[in-house]
Formats: C-alpha cells, structure tokens, sequence
C-alpha cells in the first residue's frame, strides 16, 4: 500500500490536496491513524490524520512532521488549514508529504482504512474457501492442486522433498534446504512455496502468481498453509497404510528366516497372500542405509529402481534397511546369478540414498531363502566399509571364508586383534608368528618347528612364553580361536 | 574581587550591542537609549559602577527600567522627571532613601536606561541586574521567582501621572502596570521598592553590566561578515544557522487570564550550506529554535538574530524576508536553569506545549 494509492480514493481525489512532499507518496502505508495531541508520536508506515483545527502557524505541524520522518512514517493530513511556507518546505525537505483538506477529516479516515482492510477480507474470504474445499475429508495431491488452482486462478504444484514434481507444474525454484514457507521473485510475478512437514519436509506446496495475481501475494501464504496441512493429513493417512503393510511383512520375513522345519500350512497361506514363493531356488539381497532414512516412506521408491533395473524382487523393511530376493524356478546358471548381480549394482548406483548393498548366493527351498539372505546381510554390513567396491559387495566374488575373513579386516575387529597380541611384541623371538604357525598347526610343535626351520625345544619354549605373556591356556578352544583369528588378522595386515 | 568601575562614554557602543544581544530579540530599542546615556555620560560625572558585594549591606537599591511598548519610547521621549519621581514614589511610600539603582533588565533598552538613571539622581549603580537577559512580563523578574515579590512599585509617565501598587499578586502588578501604559503614553518609568544590597544576591542575577560590556567589545572586536567559528568564540554561544530569511508570519498568539495576547510569529530560514530550516517561534523575544523540525534551543536560553553583515541584533518587530541572518544561541543565566526558577521562563510560561532544550 502506498499513499499516491490512498489519494486515488474517490473521497480523498475529490477533497484532499497535497501540499507538500511529494517525493514521499509512494512511502508505504499501513494504517491511518487520528490524533487530537498536539505532540502525537507516529508509528512506522502511519498517516497521521489531525482531528482537530490546528493553525497553519503552529510550530507543532513541523515538529510533526519531523517525528513522521524520524519514525518512518508515511505523511500528515491537516484539515482546513493553510500551513506556512516554513512547514510545506520542511515537507519538501524531509520527503514527508504534507495533505491539506476542506472535508471531515474523519470522513477520509473511516474510507481509507476500509480501503487498507481490503486485503485482510481477501485474505480471509480465500482461506475461508480453502478450508471449505478441502477441510472435509481426505485429498490426494491431484485433487489439492485442482482446487487450488481454481481458487488461487494460478499454476499451483505438488513436489516431493527433492523437489521434483508429484502433481500440477510451476516455474521456479524451491529452496529445498530452508523448511519454511518461501517467497521468491519471479521476472514477472511471485513463487510462494509452503513446506509440508513431517518430521521433515516431505512435500512442497508451490504456487506461480504472475501479472495481476502477484498482488495477491501476501494474501496467499494462508491459503496455502491450510492445503498444506490438508496434505500432511493425507500423508500421514497414507503413512499408517504403509506402516500397517510393513510391519505384516516384516513380521513374515522373520517367521520365514527363523523357519527350521517344513513351513506349516498357516505361514504358506500367508506366504502365498503376500505374493512370495517359497520354491525354487532364491538370491538374497540386502539393502542398508543409514539410520536417518526413513525406510517405510522410501520402500516404494526401492520397488520402482528394483523394477526400474529389471529385477523383479521382493522386498521387505528389515533391520537398517529392506530385505529382499529374487526367486529362480531352477537352479540357475552362475552366468544368470552374475547377470543379476550387475543389474542389481545398477540398482544401487541409481538410488543414490547412501546406500550399501550385499547380495547371497543361490540357494534352494524355503531353508534356502534364510541362508541367502544371512549371507547378503553380510555382504552388505561388509559393503558398508568398502568405499572400493562402491559398496556393493556378491557373494560369489569372495567365497565364504574369504568373505568371514574379510570381518577380521574390519575397522572394529583390527585394533581389538592387535590390542589382544600385544603383549607378545617386545619379547624376542617371533611369537605372533610362532602362535600363528602353531594354531595353524593344530598344536604340533614339531610341525610347527618343520615351517619357521626352527629346534622343537625353540618353538615349545616360546609357547610357553606365548601363553605366559597372554595368560592363556592354548588347549581351550575359545581362547584358540579368537588368538587364531587374531593373529592371522595382524599378519594380514602387515605381512 | 571588589572591582568598581566608571563606564564612559567610549564604553556605550559595546554596552548597547551587548544588551541588544542579551534581549533575545526582545527588550525594546537600544539606540535612543544609547543616545541619551552618551548624552548623559557627556554632560555629567560618570556613575559609579559597584558590584554587589562592594555595598554595605544595608544600603538600598532601588531596581529601576521602562515598562510599556517601548516602540513608544523611540517615539515620545522622556521628558526628565518620570525616573525622579518613580523613585521618589517608592522612596516616600517606604519611608526609604535610595542609595543607588540597578536594572530591571540587562536586555534590550533597560540595559542603559538605568545608568541614566544614575546619573541624573546622583546615585551608585550596581553591576546587576533582575533577568539576565530580555524579559516581557514584570511577573517574570528575579524578585517574583524567588517569592519576594514585585510590589510595592511605582510607575511614571510623561506627563506627570504616577501611580504606586501598594500590594498585590505579581500578576496583579503586571495587569495594572500594563493597564497604567495603555491608558497612557504606551511606556512609564518603573521603580520598585529599595532592596537592602544583602538581600539583593538572592534575588537578582550578578555582573550582568560588566558581562554585556565585555560581550559587546568581544562581539565588535571581530568585524563584519565574522566567520562561525570566530562568531561563536567571540559569543561564548553557538551559532544555530546562518541564512536568508525565507518567511516571517505574525499573528496574535494566546490570550492571558482574559487580556489579549501579545503578537505571536515565527521566522524561518534555511541554514547555509546544508539548506536545513530553522525556525524560530517569537513573541516579544525569540523563544525557541526548531532545526527541520526538531526543537533545538529554547528559552530560557538567549536566541538572538544577527544581520550576518553588520552583526546588529534584529528585533522579532524588526526581523523581515529576505535578510541575510545569524542566528545564535547564548546559555541562560544559572538562576534560570535552577529547577525551582526554571518554571517561569520555559516555552509552556509563553504558552508553547515543548520541554526547555538544552536543560537538564
């Protein structure tokens, strides 16, 4: 608003006269306010209206209008008086413009200040029809967009929280990163963008207001937070469908990867309702992410790329991500397992959410589906730390005992390792090597003495120094194997 | 320091402009005065100049000056008597011989009267004075603000009338004093009761001759057209804004307990080189100083217009568009700014709705 607008009324073109100030008209105006005191302090963007005769000498008019500058706001009306020239030059001076009128000064007031309501009535009547459009029942983004495009007379989207189009089109950028609601200038017109929240942005509401329509801009914003909630009741509606959905399915997966019998009749009614197959043989996969993805509202993405990279899978939400498998009616061919395995790596680049992949090898029947996906969930928790391999990781390419040896390569498992053989590395002698060609040996000094070319009295002296220095009994198992493991970790990694 | 002096004739140029200064653009005319004190400082022994603390206690000062429309006094001079028999009213009314005298009012015209005063009644002045500046209203003086009081005072016109007010409110003093001058010539020779010299420190402002004195030299020491920086030293004050006058308005301000207002105006102009307005709100004196519409100076300060050449005071009657002016403010006597005493002089005293600027 702006009083050269205000002056464009009917009542104030026909009675009121500027008198000074030019400059000042387009200084923005937010209300009109009366006053009968003399020494009245405007506010910001306020036409001040004097209400009762004032001389045109007084001195008050310039200390007036001086105060108008000062507080940024945005002109004096005096009625019927003839200020001095010493007041009209300060109004040139100060850019405050300076009104003079004949008529009821509060006649102008009353008219001017239903003029600047105006947009609040707009902006009530638009969120009163919004509300009524949309408030009664459950809308998906489609329909949202129809009657916001009615309403709004613009091009009104639904995005996703990558900003990518889910209904309707507008022009403009949203700025993704900010969830707030947006107002950005377009070259002819406004972008008003409104976040649609879950615990985070899930959606944006956009609206594209260009010529005329872009004066509605401040009158919008509501409007569209009242769609967006519509919205956000629609999502979360649809959420508990999904959740509802997940948790069945998970609740399946593990009854079938706990299975150590033949499948009762009741879990293969409830396999076959949701589609599975427990014949056949089966690749399993494993999807992780990390924990700040939400999985449940990304499954369906999941299922288009699967889909996408012509892998017809079936996936689950399970542990840090989606369990899933692809089930072959025969055995199939290492060419057919590897040809899948490079379609479901093509998968995994494509889904860019900071994912990590495993995938098992081919086994057979019902038992078969719960080693399959043991093995792609190591695979995958292997991935996870294998930036080399894009952390995609096959089984197939390691053989299993390479693949449980590469645990003992793991950031965690390397420094417990080393910190367990520690104790061996001043001594003379070397005893990390010693232990590890004896366990090797399965406890035979002499076999053990035959590949360092050492006496036998040499290595079973340094077994006992071993298990004195480690306090260790080598004749118990557990200590064996973790010592074992240990030590051929440490060798591994600096040979 | 117990300092008496003679002012003489020589002196009477800078005592004329200094009081002209000190009256705020009011206090009436000084060149008539000046040329009846160098007439009289000519002609007679020069009256002695004493400081208050000079007198013997008990001595009694009678305040003296010209009360009226002292445009009238250019134009119908004394006649010689109306100061004698002023004095001489309040002396027999009091029973009181006068010792010496001292102005009403250093600023404007009362600023010379009173040594005339002196001179033709053979009495000592005293370097004091009872506004330290130009005043309008007699309920105004020192005497009314500390609660002494005005009455008893006495007025004389030239054609013998002499009226005494015996007692009554200041305003009572200063209603019939002006109700006497309207009835006839427009002014009166005005003298009030003797003050014995040790309670004149309470009630007056002190050195107030000797400072116009030494004001004026300073202010004609430094020539026409002065730079502002050297205007200003010279001054002692500020130099609000030097410009062409651009507007003067006049009209009759507010009434006061039912008589007629004096005249009230403003003057405007626009500051070189910046081009800010200053506008002055006037009655009989310049009262307060707005800078593009904020209040900058007020009275009790002294504001004074200067003709930028000559360096002359210009009255509120004598202020026209077009002349090239200073306008300078001076600080107000100490006496004023006391919050006890700051009532009578601020802008509300004169009717204008502003706090005093520059008081704290």
């Amino acid at each position: 608003m702006s009083l050269r607008r205000v002056l464009a009324l009917p009542g104030w073109a026909e009675h009121v006269r500027l008198l000074a100030g030019a400059t000042g008209l387009d200084r923005p105006l937010t209300t009109v306010q009366a006053t009968l005191d003399a020494s009245h302090l405007p506010a910001a963007e306020e036409l001040t209206v004097v209400a009762r005769p004032v001389a045109g000498t007084d001195w008050q008019i310039d200390a007036l209008l001086r105060r108008c500058a000062d507080a940024g706001a945005t002109g004096v009306l005096l009625p019927g008086t003839e200020p001095l020239t010493a007041s009209r030059l300060l109004a040139e001076r100060l850019g405050v413009p300076l009104l003079g009128t004949g008529a009821p000064p509060l006649d102008l007031l009353v008219e001017a200040r239903l003029w600047l309501a105006a947009p609040e009535l707009d902006r009530a009547g638009l969120l009163l029809a919004t509300h009524r459009a949309l408030g009664d029942r459950l809308r998906p983004p489609e329909e949202v967009v129809a009657v916001l495009r009615r309403l709004l007379r613009s091009p009104v989207a639904v995005l996703d929280d990558r900003g990518a189009p889910l209904a309707g089109d507008v022009g403009g950028r949203v700025r993704l990163d900010e969830p707030v609601p947006q107002r950005a200038e377009l070259d002819d017109g406004v972008l008003l963008a409104h976040p649609v929240l879950l615990q985070r942005p899930a959606m944006w509401l956009a609206v594209e207001l260009r010529g005329t329509e872009a004066a509605r801009a401040d009158v919008v914003p509501p409007a569209l937070a009242v769609a967006a909630g519509a919205l956000q009741r629609w999502l979360l509606a649809n959420r508990l469908e999904l959740e509802r959905d997940a948790r069945s399915r998970t609740a399946l997966l593990g009854d079938l990867l706990r299975l150590d019998t033949e499948p009762g009749a009741d879990l293969r009614r409830r396999v076959a309702d949701a589609g599975w197959r427990l014949g056949g043989w089966h690749v399993g996969l494993h999807i992780g992410v990390p924990a700040a993805v939400d999985t449940v509202a990304r499954t369906q993405e999941v299922v288009r790329a699967l889909r996408a990279g012509d892998v017809d899978a079936v996936v689950v939400e399970h542990g840090d991500g989606w369990t899933g498998w692809v089930t072959f009616d025969h055995e199939p061919t290492a060419e057919r397992v590897r040809a899948l395995a490079s379609r479901l790596q093509a998968v995994h680049r494509a889904l860019r959410l900071g994912t990590h992949m495993g995938v098992g090898r081919p086994h057979p029947r019902p038992e078969g589906l719960a080693a399959t996906v043991a093995e792609a969930s190591d695979a995958a928790r292997l991935a996870a730390t294998r930036p080399e391999t894009g952390h995609f990781l096959h089984v197939d390419q390691l053989g299993m005992a390479q693949l449980l040896l590469e645990w003992t390569r793991t950031d965690t498992f390397e420094p417990a390792a080393r910190a367990l053989v520690a104790p061996l590395w001043p001594a003379p002698g070397d005893l990390v090597r010693t232990l590890a060609a004896y366990l090797d040996a399965e406890s035979s000094i002499a076999e053990t003495a035959t590949v360092l070319g050492v006496h036998r009295n040499t290595v079973a002296a340094r077994v006992a120094r071993i298990e004195q220095l480690l306090g260790v009994d080598l004749s118990r198992p557990d200590e064996r194997l973790a010592l074992h493991l240990a030590s051929r970790a440490v060798i591994l990694s600096d040979p | 320091m117990w300092s008496s002096m003679r002012i003489t004739a020589a002196d009477v140029p800078a005592l004329e402009r200094g009081a002209a200064l000190l009256g705020s653009g009011g206090g009436g005319d000084t060149a008539t005065a000046a040329v009846l004190l160098r007439r009289q400082l000519e002609r007679a022994p020069e009256p002695v100049v004493r400081s208050l603390g000079e007198l013997p206690p008990t001595a009694r000062v009678v305040p003296v000056g010209v009360v009226g429309a002292t445009a009238a006094f250019t134009e119908k001079l004394p006649s010689g008597d109306e100061f004698a028999s002023a004095v001489a009213a309040v002396e027999r009314w009091t029973g009181e011989r006068a010792d010496a005298v001292l102005s009403i009012e250093i600023g404007g015209l009362n600023g010379l009267m009173p040594l005339v005063v002196a001179g033709e009644l053979g009495l000592s002045y005293v370097d004091a004075d009872l506004s330290g500046r130009g005043l309008p209203r007699l309920d105004q003086l020192a005497v009314a603000a500390t609660g002494r009081g005005v009455a008893p005072a006495a007025l004389a016109e030239q054609s013998g009338q002499v009226m005494l007010l015996a007692a009554g409110s200041d305003a009572m003093v200063e209603r019939g004093a002006r109700a006497f001058v309207a009835g006839s010539g427009g002014w009166a020779a005005f003298a009030l009761a003797p003050i014995p010299a040790g309670e004149l420190a309470a009630c007056s402002i002190p050195g107030t001759t000797s400072a116009a004195l030494a004001l004026g030299r300073r202010v004609l020491a430094i020539g026409e057209s002065p730079s502002r920086p050297a205007l200003e030293a010279a001054l002692g004050g500020s130099v609000l804004a030097r410009g062409r006058v651009l507007e003067v308005a006049r009209h009759v301000g507010p009434g006061r307990q039912g008589n007629p207002g004096f005249g009230r105006g403003c003057v405007t102009l626009a500051d070189h080189p910046g081009g800010e307005l200053l506008r002055l709100e006037m009655e009989n004196e310049y009262l307060l100083a707005l800078r593009d519409g904020a209040p900058v100076a007020s009275t009790p300060d002294v504001l004074s217009v200067l003709d930028h050449r000559t360096g002359v005071p210009v009255s509120c009657d004598a202020i026209r568009v077009g002349l090239e002016v200073d306008v300078v403010r001076l600080a107000a006597a100490p006496f004023w700014t006391d919050p006890r005493r700051l009532p009578v002089l601020q802008p509300r005293a004169y009717g204008i709705d502003c706090d005093p600027v520059g008081v704290a």
